[in-house]
């Protein structure tokens, strides 16, 4: 009896020792850089490139002689694609592991799940992968794109000639809060440039929908209607492959029916035959076949780090690759990995961006960066066909949705707010 | 070689054919157009585009090809347009206009022009016009239905002159509606308009609506029989849908009787709760990939055969796989099926890792070889394509065979004598061990092969089975445990319903309308559609 | 004392078994909570925060994992969709704090949560009505779940629907409810679901004082939903229940209704479920239909047959330890711990086909305390087995 209970309260024990554990050991020679993409679960497709890249970043710094004089060192966890997991393994991170910076996530549900955590804890995330907006945390670093930095530039490009001036537009998106709210901004947009609802046609599927004969059928046919027809889909991850598949088969060609897409990358593209898509669209803030130097330089590294030549780069890795060498300017110029002081030092950080110009991170915790589109190519990259003249700077309100619209992000004195009508000042 | 023969006899009758074009002025319009294809403009580059096809030079032809497959540079020295061809390591650059040899140059000198979905429409309407008397009959056919896409008046007299020369009935029908098109949106007479409108009418595909769509705005004669044409159109096209989607819910019924088939041996005829059975299906798709690596790398000329090895290469894979489990784990848990839930959900999750780990976790490329890519179009605009119509067929087959084996061998014979009884059988002589390892081999041989069908349809990914493990169970379960014919009509009337539902729920409320006739169904039939016989109470 | 204390208490703390458990849940109620607020940081037996939100989440599976085992191992009922029960009081409450944010949301609307506002809801959906209240709110975390059960059970029950077809139908059920939540027209907040809560009850959740109470909240409800399943399990029902589990003709052939017995205890699990959910969702902050997963609700199984079916000591520790596991693992050994918890099932089926609690001595509290009826309530195994 007695050696049962000994043993339940020894697991007991085990357990809460192992989970204090390395608290204590956090002080002095090193920085510590949390990753938190999913490595297993049905992401773990799309981030296990981005901790690759953060590792890769890690790697170099240290071959240049680390930050501050210490080494940096990864620690790599796994949220394994499970949201409420991700707000744990951001706890553990930032309390347990007491890492200076984060670098993850990827749905939209993810950073929700892991906001409040980092807002209690005052951790700092950098959040690489283009989003819907409509958020702007104190805690939070936006490297990926805003709806203004990819969808609307891309709706004006198939609107102009270039594009194939078109003037009926289906909206396809897998069921979830980014694809709504980019359509809900496209839809306001479309309605200001003339576009009448009924050349609107929305449709949203659930996450993984993998038969898409119907809706690919539906298209065809709203797209026979005598206008110019384009599709603007937002569908998400695994979704994209079944789709295009059965755009392929169905004969549906980029002359007729062109889909721009902005959840579909190099990596997306990697595990079909493009042959029958080419021509058809993404915008994106950075392509892998971009000639520029630090691109060169960027895959060339990229390739030595993952020892493969045939993987391929995307934007959000680009966007990890800006985040995370601004944050090394900030560490520096601030002297410490201080998370206020960090934060205050990153407002105006400017970073050789990998298309040939320079990205400045903006007081909305957003970067301005340049606005690419590109057409499918049978080798599996992207050609750029139009390219904005310069930065566009990220919004985290948008203009098309009136109640966002008078919202202000700024987080520079006097504002200090992410969603304010008035500036508010620092209580502290 | 020889294609560029026939293009360059085709030209030159067409050179012949229209005496208008002086053969100098051509060349003049080909160095024009090429010179213009050096701008940054598209809008400059299709007028350039435009005019090489006007030219009617056998040159612009192979130009404009080179353009469109993005082998046209621009020398950055003197904005000369070469074709560039990269060879390896080397970079070869020819002058499209004289003919030269190729030289090598360095690839940094040059730009390559860019190429959008404008510019492509407007090359295929050129090469279009350029090889509408090509001596192939695709080749004309395909010109056909590019000059369809892209009608300009003044194509007429060319079409006029390829149809009275056209032999062939099918490219003919083409060409006459490429015809039709032409006249229709032409500025000729308004009762050659409506005659041509009349013409379309008898073509009642999507095209065809879509252009007429385009007439239809506005007042007019015109517009009025096109509106009216539209019409009758649309009621035929209201027909077809249905056929499409009882089309459509086949071949997802197909492919869930694929996946559920492996199933409803490892878990209706033995009782395992094969959680593991979606990760045998991702091993079939993952050996179609490494199957077709290895064509692409030793027999790229056999790729479109590289199918047929890969179906026995996956049924031999997984079906090891599955021999290996079912000898390791599943054999020390007869008569506990609940406890081979949890083995077989930890093997799911060391196989999904285990792939992950070698193949790493993004998706791989499964190539469609081609006579599975593509469609079938009626003239109603019915779309049948191709790969679905595979895996129907594929499905069937594979349904066949099983039930071939479990009736007729005596292998079949022992398995369903050990399922039925399992000391009965022992004590008659069978080796009641050998029989369950075979029995799970086949089942999960068969899902390796469900994988080789999906890998042509889905993601090729280390989530792969995930995404199908449940419908598979729903599939078995509505079907009738332990009965093959169940599984076949379980899953074709699931994808049926399912596909009828999609286009007024959604894909969605769809899916959750047919999950809750399942609840429903069962109440009606606790024991799914096809239940087995017998007095048993409780089995 | 046995004779003193009643027939309830009996039942829950007549053997060592209900002592240790319940003595263990009380004592971390108390005792974490003081560690964590009143030991100062520095001392080792500080226990922190993050430890703190660490151990209330194990709990609040160990009650769902309680919950199960009411019904698998004492009744033989497979659900394969109990986190649909779990998700539902989970998003009772999650319903309860979106209210409670009030004006506190980024586009300040005093009436509609955050998400409703910029996909352009005009007023709030009738099903929201009440859930600023929180007794109201508590008693959906309750009634939801457990009418979905009654409903549920009282059609599949009825028509004898049994084994491996009552579990695909649980399936079916908690896969049809993940695709209506991940619906944005549901109002239920999509694939986001409920987020960005800010206080229960007037209290800031995000405040260590706030998390100590959620935390001695779910190790008592721990421990009452323990009493009370051993209460139900004691009683002349629970023996009834438990030869349904074993010959379910038989009992009906007695004369019994089986399906009432069946349905009363189907409804219970569930509720306890949902008191879970609901417990959970305030610790760790977010609820979203991927709760509704299929996948979870199997992982739960498995923590109840690692633990030791049929013994409900076992359902809680095998929740915590496979979860323990998960949280250590996916931390230590990121790329490669799905080997490992993998590895750990097979292990598990193969080397403890009882579970922990019926393999390894240490955990099998038999003998002096309460033996005779503890020995009834270790499952019985063979021809007992649902078989497809």
């Amino acid at each position: 009896m007695k050696r049962s209970i000994r043993t339940l309260v020894g697991a007991g024990a085990l357990a809460a020792a192992s989970a204090w554990g390395a608290g204590a050991q956090a002080a002095g020679d090193t920085i510590k850089v949390g990753v938190l993409h999913s490595l297993s679960g049905t992401m773990a497709i799309s981030e296990t490139t981005l901790k690759d890249t953060v590792l890769m970043l890690v790697d170099d710094l240290n071959k240049k002689g680390g930050l501050l004089g210490k080494k940096v060192e990864a620690v790599v966890v796994d949220p394994a694609s499970n949201w409420p997991l991700f707000a744990e393994k951001a706890r553990e991170l930032i309390s347990k592991d007491k890492v200076d910076v984060v670098f993850g996530c990827w749905t939209s549900v993810s950073r929700k799940s892991v906001l409040p955590v980092f807002e209690e804890l005052n951790g700092l995330l950098f959040y690489p992968v283009q989003y819907e907006g409509e958020e702007s945390s104190r805690n939070v670093f936006y490297t990926g794109a805003a709806p203004n930095q990819q969808a609307i530039p891309a709706v004006d490009y198939l609107m102009g000639a270039d594009g194939g001036a078109a003037k009926r537009w289906v909206l396809l998106g897998t069921d979830y809060v980014y694809p709504r709210t980019t359509n809900k901004i496209l839809r306001s947009y479309l309605h200001a440039k003339g576009v009448a609802d009924s050349d609107i046609m929305e449709n949203y599927t659930p996450f993984g929908h993998s038969d898409w004969q119907t809706i690919v059928g539906e298209v065809k046919k709203f797209a026979s209607a005598g206008k110019r027809t384009a599709v603007v889909s937002t569908i998400n991850g695994d979704a994209n492959v079944p789709f295009y598949k059965e755009l392929a088969n169905q004969g549906i060609k980029a002359e007729d029916i062109p889909v721009v897409a902005f959840s579909v990358g190099e990596e997306e593209l990697a595990g079909l035959d493009t042959g029958p898509l080419v021509g058809h669209l993404a915008a994106w803030n950075y392509f892998m076949s971009v000639k520029a130097p630090e691109n060169d330089a960027f895959i060339k590294k990229w390739h030595a780090y993952i020892k493969d030549t045939k993987r391929v780069t995307n934007d959000p890795m680009e966007a990890h690759y800006i985040g995370f060498n601004m944050w090394v300017q900030a560490v520096e110029q601030a002297g410490t990995t201080e998370v206020n002081a960090v934060r205050q030092a990153m407002y105006g950080q400017r970073v050789k961006n990998l298309t040939g110009g320079v990205s400045v991170m903006n007081p909305n915790h957003h970067l301005s960066k340049p606005v690419l589109i590109g057409e499918i190519q049978s080798d599996g990259q992207f050609e750029v066909v139009w390219n904005t003249d310069g930065l566009v700077v990220g919004d985290a309100w948008s203009d098309f949705i009136p109640e966002s619209a008078k919202l202000t992000a700024d987080w520079t004195f006097p504002w200090v707010c992410g969603n304010c009508e008035k500036p508010k000042y620092p209580v502290n | 070689m020889f294609d560029f023969l026939r293009s360059f006899v085709a030209v030159l009758l067409l050179a012949l054919g229209l005496a208008g074009i002086p053969v100098v002025a051509a060349a003049d319009a080909v160095t024009d157009g090429l010179a213009g294809l050096a701008d940054r403009s598209f809008s400059r580059k299709v007028e350039a585009v435009a005019q090489l096809g006007a030219s009617g030079d056998q040159r612009a032809e192979t130009i404009l090809n080179a353009l469109l497959d993005g082998r046209l540079y621009v020398r950055n020295a003197d904005s000369a347009v070469v074709i560039g061809e990269e060879r390896g390591k080397a970079f070869l650059v020819a002058d499209p206009t004289a003919g030269a040899e190729a030289a090598e140059a360095a690839i940094a000198d040059f730009t390559k022009i860019t190429v959008n979905n404008r510019m492509r429409g407007a090359i295929r309407g050129a090469l279009g016009a350029l090889t509408l008397f090509s001596a192939d009959a695709g080749t004309r056919a395909a010109a056909a239905d590019a000059v369809f896409k892209t009608p300009t008046a003044d194509m007429l007299p060319l079409l006029d002159k390829a149809l009275a020369r056209e032999t062939d009935n099918g490219v003919k029908r083409r060409m006459e509606r490429a015809w039709a098109a032409v006249a229709a949106v032409g500025a000729g007479e308004t009762a050659e308009r409506l005659a041509a409108i009349e013409t379309l009418g008898s073509f009642a595909d999507p095209d065809v609506r879509s252009l007429l769509g385009g007439l239809a705005v506005g007042n007019g004669e015109v517009a009025q029989a096109a509106g009216l044409t539209l019409r009758r159109i649309d009621e035929s096209l209201v027909l077809w849908g249905a056929v499409g989607n009882v089309f459509q819910g086949v071949s997802l019924g197909s492919v869930l009787l694929l996946a559920a088939v492996g199933l409803a041996i490892t878990f209706g005829v033995m009782g395992v709760i094969n959680m593991a059975h979606g990760e045998l299906v991702m091993l079939g798709a993952y050996t179609t990939f490494v199957v077709q690596e290895a064509f692409r790398a030793h027999l790229p000329g056999a790729f479109d055969m590289s199918l047929f090895v890969a179906v026995p290469a996956a049924f031999l894979v997984s079906g090891l796989v599955g021999i290996a489990l079912e000898r390791g784990v599943i054999r020390f848990l007869y008569g506990r099926p609940l406890e081979t839930l949890l083995a077989t959900w930890g093997i799911s999750l060391i196989l999904q890792q285990l792939v992950r780990s070698v193949f790493g976790p993004t998706n791989r490329e499964v190539g469609s070889p081609s006579w599975m890519s593509g469609a079938y179009e009626t003239a109603s605009g019915l779309v049948l394509t191709y790969n679905r119509i595979a895996i129907i067929v594929f499905s069937l087959m594979v349904i066949g065979v099983i039930a071939l084996i479990l009736r007729k061998t005596s292998l079949g014979l022992s398995m369903r004598a050990v399922t039925q009884n399992r000391r009965m059988a022992g004590a008659m002589g069978i080796r009641t061990g050998r029989v369950d390892a075979l029995t799970f081999g086949l089942g999960s041989g068969i899902a390796g092969v469900a994988g080789v069908a999906l890998s042509q349809i889905d993601n090729v990914s280390p989530n792969l089975g995930q995404s199908y493990i449940i419908d598979s169970f729903m599939v078995v379960v509505f079907g009738g445990v332990g009965n093959l014919w169940g599984t076949l009509v379980g899953a074709f009337s699931l994808g049926i319903v399912n596909k009828f539902l999609e286009p007024y729920a959604g894909a969605v409320l769809g899916k959750i309308f047919v999950l809750i006739a399942i609840i429903l169904f069962i109440q009606k039939r606790p024991r799914g559609l096809f239940a087995p016989k017998g007095r048993a109470v409780e089995a | 004392m046995r004779s003193a204390a009643g027939p309830i208490v009996t039942a829950v703390l007549g053997d060592a078994t209900g002592r240790i458990v319940v003595g263990l849940l009380v004592a971390a109620a108390v005792a974490v909570p003081v560690l964590n607020l009143m030991v100062p940081a520095g001392s080792p037996l500080h226990v922190p925060p993050y430890v703190v939100a660490l151990i209330g989440k194990y709990l609040t599976f160990a009650l769902l994992a309680l919950s199960v085992d009411l019904i698998w191992g004492f009744a033989g009922i497979l659900s394969l969709g109990h986190g649909a029960f779990f998700a539902l009081g989970g998003y009772a409450m999650g319903m309860h704090l979106m209210r409670q944010i009030g004006t506190r949301g980024v586009y300040g609307n005093a009436e509609l949560p955050d998400f409703m506002v910029f996909l352009n809801w005009k007023e709030l959906p009738w099903y929201w009505y009440g859930f600023d209240a929180f007794p109201f709110a508590a008693l959906m975390v309750v009634l939801v779940p457990g009418v979905l059960a009654l409903v549920f059970g009282w059609f599949a029950f009825r028509s004898r629907v049994t084994g491996v077809y009552l579990s695909i139908i649980t399936q079916a059920m908690t896969f049809a409810l993940m695709l209506a939540f991940f619906r944005n027209d549901m109002g239920f907040g999509g694939n986001n679901g409920l987020t960005d809560f800010k206080d229960i009850l007037g209290f800031n959740l995000q405040a260590g004082g706030t998390r100590a109470v959620l935390f001695a909240a779910s190790a008592l409800a721990v421990a009452g939903a323990y009493a009370l399943c051993r209460v139900i399990v004691a009683s002349r029902l629970g023996r009834v229940l438990l030869a349904v589990r074993d010959a379910e003709g038989r009992v009906r052939f007695l004369g019994y209704r089986v399906e009432y017995y069946k349905l009363f205890v189907f409804v219970v699990s569930a509720m306890l479920a949902g008191i879970a959910g609901a417990l959970y969702v305030p610790q760790v902050g977010i609820i979203n239909p991927g709760e509704f997963a299929p996948a979870n609700s199997i992982e739960i199984i498995i923590w109840v047959a690692v633990g030791g079916r049929g013994s409900l000591h076992g359902a809680i520790l095998g929740a915590i330890l496979v979860n323990f596991a998960k949280t250590y693992l996916t931390g230590a050994i990121p790329e490669i711990w799905l080997f490992a918890l993998g590895g750990l099932f097979v292990a598990v089926t193969l080397f403890l086909p009882k579970g922990i609690v019926g393999t390894v001595p240490a955990f099998k509290f038999g003998g002096a305390g309460g033996g005779w009826r503890w020995r009834r309530l270790v499952p019985a195994r063979g021809r007992s087995e649902e078989r497809p």
